[in-house]
């Protein structure tokens, strides 16, 4: 450490006495970037990348509109912080072709992908307000839910579905232990404790998926990413709200009510899928982590509004993922394209039947009028997805890196190895702020 | 050596093909890395400010440090065990016997690169694995355990070594059967014993291979990249991204748009390999050019 | 081996003793992965988990793990097979045409700057390859070669290499006084190399072939950086983009899909099939090969 700092002072005197041009990249031009879009025709091929979930969805729409071309390709969808998409366009921008016309993607790609890569890039995502959905669409979707898509008064994609943390819970194991559903996040670890005592075993949540920070971190009021101004970041993972998080789960791990492992682990479902009592995650848990991979049976599965903290009058929740259909600005069809992205957003059709809560608010009417969905959960879920989707706290902001990077690389190898998440704040928080200034932020004062 | 050597003009009409690819794949991409890491993307000379900034990345130190270690590892283990094997098989064996070991040593290495990593999630998950016994004795219970940062290195080596391994031992047992046995036989007749005969005949005599092993294991050790690249999508990230040299050069060219920086990170790999091979080449006497 | 006098028996059976051990524990080290990655396809992704490692679980599984590997994404595993094959075949015909000629010259012709060649192909040889990966990038792209094939099939066929091992072979055993003899015959030069020098060259240009194409089936960087799209993926850069999209090592991403263990492993043997043909019948040539890489006639 020593030795590379004076290396590194060494090379910079040298550097200083050459008088020789800053190593820095070129900053990426802001405002609202020209937006030409290629010459059109209405029957080319539109390529599209999906995720493998939302594959069925586009393949369903190429069977309803079987006039139009498309090129269908299933990469990770963005999942868990891969940077796979960005990494494929920067190399579309220097070869000048190659992008694809409509991506499946994170909210984190819109922060990139709204601005040029370089001198001579155009942003990747077209805006698609400019003409291309009409207002009254866009006025539709749940409110808030495409903020994650706004730069500089633009719309740069369409939200698929937004992520709200609600509390989900086992009906038939709680009826069968004589539990009460917490309300408060005392509450819940008073019931951790009881559980691990009466039931050990039995799971009250688990730490390990590249986005818990989300669900639990996110739903305390964390501020671990917080845009102060557009390149201005607060990191204060010493802050209260942090803490009583960090305390609180430290407790439960210790006590085994709350699991080190990863829900969506290799091996979590058949090892422990039926004995998790409770989970605190997003509202995509309900068909894709109980019905799909846990394969709990239908009728057992409730959620709650989301957990409160004792003497703290704000309710409010975080976000998991929720993510994004963009349409590139240099598709050559972009008529097809925007009919394609909408379709898959807006219509009752592919919304009322999709695994994830549609952000689109019509379509997530008939998502929960959907008879598949209101029969699989054990109560109506409305009342706490709806309370849910208008708590979840805007601290916690979209940044130009991915919030789960730092969290799966440091965090959670720390807690494999035993370390409790309240040592490893300090790790998380240099590792946020590394990661936060190679992108370009600064870093305020906490 | 005299030998009486023609062609004159027919020369260079022989190598013009190989010339065209050695130049535009080998000479101009170096020069280009040069040209990168000297300057900023706006052209201008920035002397050695891409390298003190690559220098002074968060991530420069850690990865360097994880290639370092992996690299010990790897060459401790594949010149202990490669040789010491070569002369197991080369002495007193049935000779069936010893060409179904060799050859079981040698197939993994048809699996070379991805394949080999992808084998290797399997065998390192203890709900799966066939070791998961071991794997549990050790105190591994699940895939995270394994993979937790500081057995990283070691991961590295285990595959590398399962694919690398057994051709090199085909290869130095190669190099035992070129020994005269006139050689051994003198050694025999001094009363030298097994041990002592690979000690201080057979191995100084593969010295040369030795070493020639030792600068490819090496220069192909600090390339490291698809390992933990897909290491890192098969654990749902909880590797760093970063965490070779390579991978941080592809990071910084790719996700930031820096080839400035990532040549500077190319470059520093280039001279250490370089380096290190120069070393090897000087003391075993490799690569005596006549030209 | 005559009996050892220096050391005692029980010493001996213990050193025995331990060898053995040592080269069976190598033996399970590297064999059983192959063993049970051969099996893998046979079973249920649960089978896997539940049955022994090394059972059977029976065809109709393997049928199964088939149906749904070729029906990802319709069939790209088999666009992938032919990218490989294109590629790697691509550049062994260039490194041959390439690398033959020109070890030949470097050992029997005489020009100026030979020794400079022979230098610098050497340097290059034992540079690492990689790390000139990046700058390559941005040479294919600035001749707009980005995402064609020649960005893959160009730089594989820069082998230098095979170069050295041609010169090497042809420095060491093609006596420089028989070419002497056909050009005092009236050959020419490329008469003397066609109709001499070729004919003798045939063992190692079946070297210079196995290490390319095996080098090149495997390598993953490359076009991993050069190529865009996934239908120009050859099968390594295949594997990769299956392994993301696979609902055992990414849950989130790959559910619904019916990619899971079975049909990754039938994939990585699919992918390497070709290699390990090549390998069963070559490990008298890699031996040759990397004695000749170290030596020098």
């Amino acid at each position: 450490m020593k030795q590379r700092l004076i290396l590194t002072a060494t090379l910079a005197a040298l550097a200083a006495l050459a008088g020789c041009a800053s190593a820095d990249s070129t900053a990426a031009p802001t405002g609202p970037a020209s937006f030409t879009p290629a010459p059109q025709n209405d029957a080319a091929t539109v390529t599209v990348w999906t995720d493998s979930t939302r594959l069925a969805s586009v393949q369903a729409y190429q069977k309803s509109h079987p006039d139009k071309k498309l090129n269908i390709v299933t990469y990770d969808g963005s999942a868990d912080g891969s940077t796979y998409l960005q990494t494929k366009v920067q190399l579309f921008d220097r070869t000048g072709s190659g992008w694809p016309d409509v991506v499946f993607a994170s909210p984190t790609d819109v922060t990139w992908a709204s601005a040029p890569t370089g001198p001579n890039a155009q942003a990747f995502a077209a805006p698609l307000n400019q003409g291309l959905v009409p207002q009254p669409t866009l006025d539709n979707f749940a409110k808030g839910s495409l903020s994650p898509c706004e730069f500089n008064g633009q719309v740069y994609c369409l939200r698929n579905d937004i992520a709200q943390v609600v509390a989900w819970y086992n009906a038939k194991l709680f009826k069968d232990f004589g539990y009460a559903v917490p309300k408060t996040w005392q509450e819940y670890q008073a019931l951790g404790a009881k559980v691990a005592k009466e039931h050990p075993g039995y799971l009250l949540g688990a730490v390990g998926d590249t986005n818990s920070h989300e669900s639990y971190f996110w739903s305390s009021q964390c501020p671990a990413f917080s845009l102060t101004g557009p390149t201005t970041l607060r990191t204060d993972l010493q802050d209260p709200n942090c803490t009583r998080m960090a305390t609180l789960l430290d407790s439960m791990i210790a006590n085994g009510s709350v699991s080190k492992e990863a829900f969506f682990g290799q091996n979590f479902a058949q090892a422990r899928g039926s004995k998790v009592l409770m989970a605190i995650g997003p509202s995509w848990h309900g068909q894709y982590l109980f019905n799909a991979a846990f394969k709990t049976p239908a009728g057992q599965i409730g959620a709650a509004t989301p957990l409160a903290w004792d003497g703290d009058p704000t309710v409010a929740t975080g976000n998991v993922g929720g993510a994004v259909w963009m349409v590139s600005s240099h598709s050559a069809n972009l008529k097809t394209s925007t009919d394609l992205v909408s379709w898959l957003t807006t219509s009752d059709e592919n919304q009322a039947g999709a695994p994830t809560y549609p952000a689109y608010a019509p379509a997530a009417k008939a998502w929960l009028a959907n008879p598949k969905n209101s029969q699989y959960f054990a109560s109506d879920v409305s009342p706490a997805f709806q309370a849910a989707a208008s708590a979840v706290w805007p601290g916690w902001s979209n940044t130009r890196f991915s919030d789960a990077t730092a969290w799966s690389s440091v965090v959670l190898p720390a807690v494999t190895a035993g370390k409790t998440l309240t040592a490893t704040l300090p790790a998380w928080q240099t590792a946020i702020e590394n990661e936060a200034k190679a992108a370009g932020y600064t870093i305020a004062a906490r | 050596m005299t030998r009486s050597l023609r062609g004159g003009q027919a020369g260079y009409f022989f190598v013009a093909g190989y010339v065209v690819l050695l130049v535009a794949f080998g000479i101009v991409p170096t020069a280009y890395a040069f040209y990168l890491a000297f300057t900023n993307d706006r052209g201008q000379f920035t002397g050695l400010n891409q390298f003190v900034k690559v220098i002074g990345d968060y991530r420069f130190a850690p990865a360097f440090a994880h290639v370092a270690v992996y690299l010990v590892l790897w060459l401790v283990l594949l010149l202990i065990l490669t040789v010491g094997i070569a002369v197991v098989l080369r002495g007193r064996m049935r000779p069936g016997l010893s060409a179904t070991l060799r050859f079981l040593y040698y197939v993994p290495g048809a699996l070379a690169g991805v394949a080999s990593v992808l084998v290797w999630l399997f065998m390192l998950d203890p709900s799966v694995s066939p070791a998961s016994g071991l794997l549990r004795a050790l105190g591994f219970d699940t895939f995270s355990q394994v993979i937790a940062p500081e057995n990283l290195p070691l991961v590295f080596v285990l595959i590398a070594f399962w694919t690398g391994a057994g051709g090199w031992i085909v290869v130095m047992y190669g190099a035992l059967n070129n020994i005269p046995d006139e050689i051994l036989e003198a050694a025999r007749i001094d009363g030298a014993g097994p041990w002592k005969s690979a000690l201080f005949v057979q191995i100084p005599m593969i010295s040369r291979w030795i070493a020639y092993m030792a600068i490819l294991a090496f220069a192909g050790g600090t390339q490291l990249f698809v390992e933990p690249q897909m290491l890192q999508t098969a654990s749902l990230g909880r590797l760093d991204p970063a965490w070779s040299p390579n991978q941080l050069a592809y990071v910084l060219a790719f996700r930031y748009g820096d080839f400035n920086g990532a040549a500077a990170v190319s470059l520093i790999l280039l001279v250490l390999g370089l380096l290190c091979a120069g070393l090897l080449v000087r003391r075993s006497g490799l690569f005596k050019v006549d030209a | 081996m005559t009996t050892n006098l220096s050391s005692t028996r029980p010493a001996r059976a213990l050193g025995i003793g331990v060898v053995a051990l040592l080269l069976a524990l190598l033996v399970v080290f590297f064999a059983l992965p192959v063993a049970w990655l051969l099996l893998a396809p046979t079973k249920t992704a649960s089978e896997l988990v539940s049955a022994g490692p090394f059972s059977f679980g029976g065809f109709g599984n393997l049928a199964t793990a088939w149906r749904n590997l070729t029906s990802f994404e319709d069939g790209v595993i088999f666009v992938w097979l032919k990218n490989s094959a294109i590629y790697s075949a691509g550049s062994l015909v260039l490194t041959l045409a390439t690398s033959v000629p020109a070890g030949y010259a470097l050992a029997l012709t005489k020009f100026r700057g030979r020794g400079l060649l022979l230098s610098v192909t050497l340097l290059v040889m034992i540079m690492p390859s990689a790390t000139l990966v990046l700058p390559l990038f941005l040479e294919l792209n600035k001749l707009g070669l980005i995402g064609t094939v020649w960005s893959v099939v160009l730089p594989f066929s820069f082998f230098p290499f095979g170069v050295y091992l041609v010169y090497i072979y042809f420095a060491t055993s093609l006596p420089a006084e028989m070419l002497e003899a056909a050009r005092i015959d009236g050959a020419g030069e490329w008469r003397t190399f066609t109709a001499i020098a070729l004919p003798l060259a045939r063992p190692v240009v079946a070297l210079v072939a196995f290490f390319s194409f095996v080098g090149n089936w495997n390598n993953f960087f490359l076009p991993y950086l050069v190529l865009p799209s996934s239908q120009q993926f050859p099968i390594q850069v295949g594997l990769n983009q299956l392994l993301s999209t696979t609902p055992s090592f990414n849950p989130v991403a790959g559910a619904g899909l019916n990619i899971t263990s079975p049909e990754l492993a039938l994939s990585i043997i699919i992918a390497v099939l070709p290699v390990l043909v090549v390998f069963l019948f070559s490990q008298r040539a890699l031996v040759s090969g990397m004695l000749a890489g170290a030596t020098k006639g």
